[in-house]
């Protein structure tokens, strides 16, 4: 603080040395000190930020500074502007009783000289914007005139932002002279040396403090956006640079011109890019596959919320698989105990700051001051860092993992534990399913986690239950049949559930003989309800994860099933909706009993007929599972699907018994979460066995009308035990800037969480009323939000007939179209049949960010020229995955196309396709109908190169296992069922192809606007 | 008159229950919110009284239909006709997995609902104090007699 004084010859000295500070953050804020790469940039701004009366010299102090200020400027400014009006309406004299008012436009004219900077700093003026902003209705009070190009465009976006609090509080009483001076000094001191030091002293907790990306230096353009200043002469027009990104539309809405060029339309054919510059801006945030906020920017107060039509949330994944290397590091705090805010109970984590000399630490979240525990002690160097903070990941790093001591147990830990229900009816045999499973459940037992305290235990049931005692004395499995489904009993209950290792073999020999005991059962019926009850008696005790083999629709006993799809009566009714929510309470009731007692489920189900998947998939909902879906199975063909999906869910890392708790800062609150889960308390989420597969959504709300911290914090807590026996906390930590601004809202935002919390919402509402109203709900939204920065935008810049939205929401549009055309919104009812929809649901309501998008927006890509290609290899995917856009005109009748969408690969021979190709990829089929070839690998370096990449596409994601379709161009219906429906620009049926909608959008952007 | 008075009477007993039965849901929900209780009781706690308190109220107001005492059955009868549609739609338990996605809605029905009740339950007492002091007044009209 001592060297920022010396750089303030005209200020009165103490009054400034420290109240800047003093009053600026609130307490618990760390001083703010600034990432590296603001260096000599943002600190000198920084103690001016926050004039308020108290700090503000009065005015006879302040004169005898100015005219050497004044004469500064000059020197610090790109040339151009006019600059002895600066000091004749800014630095003169206070005129009158109005002075305030009159002289509140002063303090911008140096800002223009704080633009100099390489536009890579963050930039200084946040607070400003905070706490600076005047209210619009000063504007126009603006004695200067239309001002200069380099005046306008130097105009700092914060400035004319909505009015925050700080500025409003100086503005009547504050002895207003002093103003002149702030913004003088800080021309004199644009780019001062002697800051480097003391901002590059503090130590990285410090440097936390949101460097906020917003004003001048990163958009080197959008100080242009606010409606702000004086209306531009058009003659200085270039001098605007845009903010915005537009798509130039006809004039007519509705007319098609010539003119139209689709082609320059946004596409996300990179992917999921997200917005980097906001983590590398705070470097101790967790990483954003574990936390993603919908914008990186929190308002600051209800109003500025309430104009953000947005969803304002996050989508959290507490597990997501971390690449090599950077896993997270795992703490014990041994006798010290989880060092945990007394009051918010949030964990110690990089944003908090020690005092008192290392005695104390102040709770980043809710601010409250606790003691450091003995044990945790460490001292403070010069700086206020601790010394051991080096060795304290916890205190560097947003993501850790913490190991819970037993107060974190209600029980002792469970083991993992596998229990299988097993439909073992006529279909499922013929089908060949119950081969496949057990073959794999089989090839896993070395795998599943936990060894060796793993639990396995089977129950098959077709019109009967059948319980199989697998103790481990015997040398083969007993099974005991029950057939009274009115009043089911599990007999010896001890014996059912049994440990993997000890009983291995029992297990193995059980396995084995499963396919033949049931091969020539001609059951048809099924007791699903008595048997999941059968499982919920057996599991109880323990908890685990229940996975089902469901073959078709449950007959006999509780929870039977009707056939309620094929009434075509109900659809587009209002009583719609109820073909897709659970028919009986039982399935619901189950749900709630299972979670309650910690069970998962997860639901197989391989019917080709209807199974009612909407109630069946309600179990799997209300219990963090997942549903997997294998319509009309076929051991030949889904067989290796099955597979590799179920090894993933025996094997992967899950986490049992766990809970989740996102804690936020003071004001704001997760107010609704969206996924599949049970919620225990208003913010708890029960979540009975979770892994690396399964996402949240969830919406803040703001419950004061106005933030005054800087900062908002959000820590993302499970607890869980690991399939080891620990009981682990994970904790995600992330910081986020409050604004005041919504232009700087709609920079920071992330079109990836938006759209996953958008899908999450429509799906939500196909629940409750017709597909329609689903789609226009997205629709209106997306409308809502646009129109709301044309607004923001309009008036400083003639829009005409363009649409425009921000960078950061450029595929917004498409991937809200693209929501309407995923499966379970599509269409009519004719469409998609209810089972497929309900299905695709309940696993896009549990997707990660990334791969929903991928869903969403699939990938399209050409490989025979890469084939053709005698040298390329398979090196970098990259290069031989172009994508396209998704439109029949992509496709050309004499190329191969690969379309991946994370769930289905479906190859697409051109009717053109030279026959080599063709006969090199297929062998001696390559002229049947392709619905009856399958893929295989033939003895050709055409066929293995093909196979190679289609086996690297599906290690890029091993969660789900594409299925291979194949299809011939012309071979109608399935080229359009497999194909020509996802090609989601174009129009089909009753859809609107990606112009029309952008036309329909911008429509009605306009209308009202 | 005697009749006159039994009615009286059984209403107050079925009124106070019905404020006793509302006023209890409230409790748990607010218990609920305050995280004092989970999803899992809570939802037992007043599914097992739901269906009591609609019959109980359709009880009351059939026998003010039964006893003609219009005014009283045509106030109860808004009541019974949205049990009767809540029924119909199988909405009249709390769903145990989205207790928090409709609570506030929960709460807001109970509250109205407790505010109908309780003054439902003063009409009661009201006419229950006229047809006690008519009686008394009746008795003495007939002791005077002799």
């Amino acid at each position: 603080m001592n060297t920022e004084n010396r750089n303030f010859p005209a200020r009165p000295p103490p009054s400034f040395s420290s109240s800047p500070f003093a009053s600026a953050p609130p307490p618990g804020v760390p001083p703010q000190s600034v990432g590296p790469e603001a260096v000599g940039f943002r600190p000198p701004t920084r103690p001016f930020t926050p004039p308020g009366p108290p700090m503000a010299p009065p005015a006879g102090v302040m004169r005898p500074g100015q005219p050497p200020l004044v004469s500064q400027i000059p020197g610090s400014r790109p040339p151009g502007p006019p600059l002895p009006s600066f000091p004749s309406t800014a630095y003169g004299p206070p005129g009158g009783g109005g002075g305030s008012f009159q002289r509140f436009p002063t303090p911008p004219p140096p800002f223009p000289a704080t633009q100099n900077p390489p536009p890579s700093g963050p930039s200084p003026p946040q607070t400003l914007a905070g706490h600076l902003s005047p209210p619009m209705s000063f504007r126009p009070q603006q004695p200067m005139g239309p001002p200069p190009p380099s005046m306008t465009s130097g105009l700092p976006g914060g400035f004319a932002s909505p009015p925050g609090p700080g500025f409003q509080q100086s503005m009547p009483g504050g002895p207003q002279p002093s103003y002149p001076g702030y913004p003088s000094n800080q021309v004199l001191q644009g780019p001062p040396k002697p800051f480097q030091s003391p901002s590059q002293g503090p130590p990285s907790a410090v440097s936390s403090y949101p460097s906020q990306t917003g004003g001048f230096s990163q958009h080197p353009g959008q100080q242009n956006m606010h409606p702000s200043y004086a209306p531009p002469p058009t003659s200085n027009v270039q001098g605007l640079v845009e903010d915005f990104n537009s798509l130039s539309l006809s004039n007519i809405p509705g007319s098609l011109e010539p003119g139209l060029d689709h082609t320059s339309f946004p596409r996300p054919l990179d992917g999921d890019v997200e917005p980097s510059s906001f983590a590398e801006a705070h470097p101790m945030n967790c990483h954003s596959r574990y936390l993603r906020l919908t914008t990186s920017a929190i308002p600051n107060s209800q109003s500025l919320a309430s104009r953000w039509h947005l969803p304002l949330g996050a989508v959290v994944c507490p597990l997501a698989e971390a690449p090599e290397g950077e896993e997270v590091p795992l703490i014990d705090f041994g006798s010290s105990g989880i060092i945990r805010c007394r009051r918010c109970r949030t964990y110690v984590n990089p944003y908090v700051t020690f005092t008192d000399s290392g005695r104390k630490w102040r709770c980043n979240i809710c601010s409250m001051l606790n003691d450091v525990p003995g044990e945790y002690f460490s001292h403070l160097d010069a700086t206020g860092r601790r010394m051991d903070m080096d060795q304290r990941p916890e205190l560097t790093k947003g993501s850790v993992e913490i190991i819970a001591p037993t107060e974190y147990m209600v029980r002792p830990p469970m083991p993992p534990i596998y229990f299988f229900l097993i439909d073992v009816s006529f279909s499922a045999t013929k089908s060949g399913m119950l081969e496949v499973a057990t073959q794999t459940i089989k090839s896993c037992l070395d795998n599943l986690p936990g060894y060796p305290r793993t639990q396995i235990g089977f129950i098959t049931y077709d019109s009967t239950l059948h319980f199989y005692n697998m103790k481990s004395s015997l040398s083969q499995p007993q099974m005991m049949v029950v057939s009274d489904l009115d009043d089911i009993f599990v007999p010896l209950p001890d014996d059912l559930l049994v440990n993997l290792s000890e009983s291995r073999n029992v297990v193995e020999a059980f396995l084995d003989s499963l396919p033949l005991m049931f091969h020539d059962n001609v059951n048809v019926e099924s007791a699903f309800g008595p048997a999941l009850k059968a499982a919920y008696m057996v599991m109880n005790q323990l908890g685990g994860k229940l996975l089902i083999f469901q073959n078709s629709l449950p007959s006999l006993g509780v929870g039977r099933l009707k056939l309620r799809g094929d009434d075509p009566r109900v659809y587009g009714t209002d009583k719609e909706y109820t073909l897709r929510v659970a028919e009986d309470t039982f399935y619901k009731q189950m749900a709630a009993d299972c979670t309650k007692f910690q069970i998962g489920i997860n639901v197989y189900a391989f019917s080709d007929k209807y199974t009612d998947i909407a109630s069946l998939g309600t179990l799997a909902k209300y219990t963090g599972g997942q549903v997997y879906y294998y319509p009309g199975f076929q051991s030949s063909i889904h067989g290796d699907k099955l597979r590799h999906e179920l090894a993933r869910d025996l094997t992967r890392e899950t986490a049992w018994e766990s809970v989740m708790r996102i804690r936020c800062g003071k004001g704001i609150r997760f107010s609704s979460y969206h996924g599949n889960f049970m919620l225990r308390s208003t913010d708890l989420l029960a979540l009975p066995a979770v892994d690396c597969d399964k996402a949240y959504a969830m919406q803040l709300t703001l419950e004061e009308t106005l933030l005054t911290t800087p900062t908002v914090y959000f820590q993302v807590a499970l607890l869980y035990t690991a399939s080891c026996g620990e009981r682990r906390i994970r904790v995600h930590t992330a910081v986020a800037p409050v604004v005041t601004d919504l232009g700087e809202m709609y920079r920071q935002a992330d079109t990836g969480s938006i759209v996953s919390v958008y899908s999450r919402l429509a799906i939500e509402k196909t629940l409750s009323s017709k597909l329609d109203d689903a789609r226009n709900v997205i629709q209106q939204k997306i409308v809502k939000a646009l129109r709301e920065y044309r607004n923001l935008n309009a008036v400083q810049h003639r829009l005409g007939s363009r649409l425009i939205y921000p960078e950061s929401l450029k595929f917004l549009p498409l991937y809200g179209l693209a929501i309407g055309k995923s499966t379970p919104l599509q269409g009519g009812p004719a469409d998609a049949s209810l089972d497929d929809r309900c299905a695709a649901g309940f696993t896009m309501m549990a997707l990660p960010v990334k791969k929903l998008l991928k869903l969403l927006y699939p990938s399209l890509f050409r490989v025979d020229e890469w084939l053709l290609k005698p040298s390329a290899d398979l090196d970098d995917l990259k290069d031989v995955v172009r994508r396209l856009p998704l439109a029949a005109e992509s496709l050309d009748s004499r190329g191969l196309y690969i379309y991946d969408d994370g769930f289905r690969l479906v190859l697409w021979f051109g009717r053109m396709l030279s026959p080599d190709i063709a006969k090199n990829l297929l062998g001696s089929d390559f002229a049947a109908e392709l619905s009856r070839v399958t893929l295989q690998e033939q003895e050709n370096g055409m066929s293995k190169k093909l196979m190679r990449l289609i086996k690297k596409v599906r290690e890029n994601d091993p969660s789900y296992h594409p299925m291979c379709f194949l299809v011939r161009q012309g071979e109608q219906p399935r080229e359009g069922f497999l194909l020509l429906r996802h090609l989601i620009e174009d129009q089909m049926g009753g859809s609107t192809s990606y112009v029309d909608w952008i036309l329909q959008l911008h429509r009605q952007i306009q209308q009202n606007a | 008159m005697a009749w006159d008075l039994f009615l009286w009477i059984i209403s107050f007993v079925i009124s106070l229950a019905l404020v006793a039965s509302v006023f209890y849901q409230v409790i748990c929900l607010t218990d609920l919110e305050a995280d004092h209780m989970n999803p899992f009781e809570t939802s037992t706690c007043i599914n097992r009284l739901v269906l009591p308190e609609f019959i109980l109220q359709g009880s009351l107001c059939l026998l003010f239909l039964l006893t003609w005492h219009w005014f009283f059955f045509l106030v109860s009868l808004p009541v019974t006709c949205y049990h009767a549609m809540l029924y119909n739609k199988r909405r009249h338990l709390i769903d145990v997995t989205e207790v928090f996605r409709g609570i506030d809605f929960e709460k807001k029905l109970r509250f109205t609902k407790l505010g109908f009740y309780i003054s439902l339950f003063i009409l009661v007492v009201f006419r229950l104090t006229l047809s006690v002091v008519y009686s008394l007044t009746e008795d003495d009209d007939l002791f005077h007699l002799f």
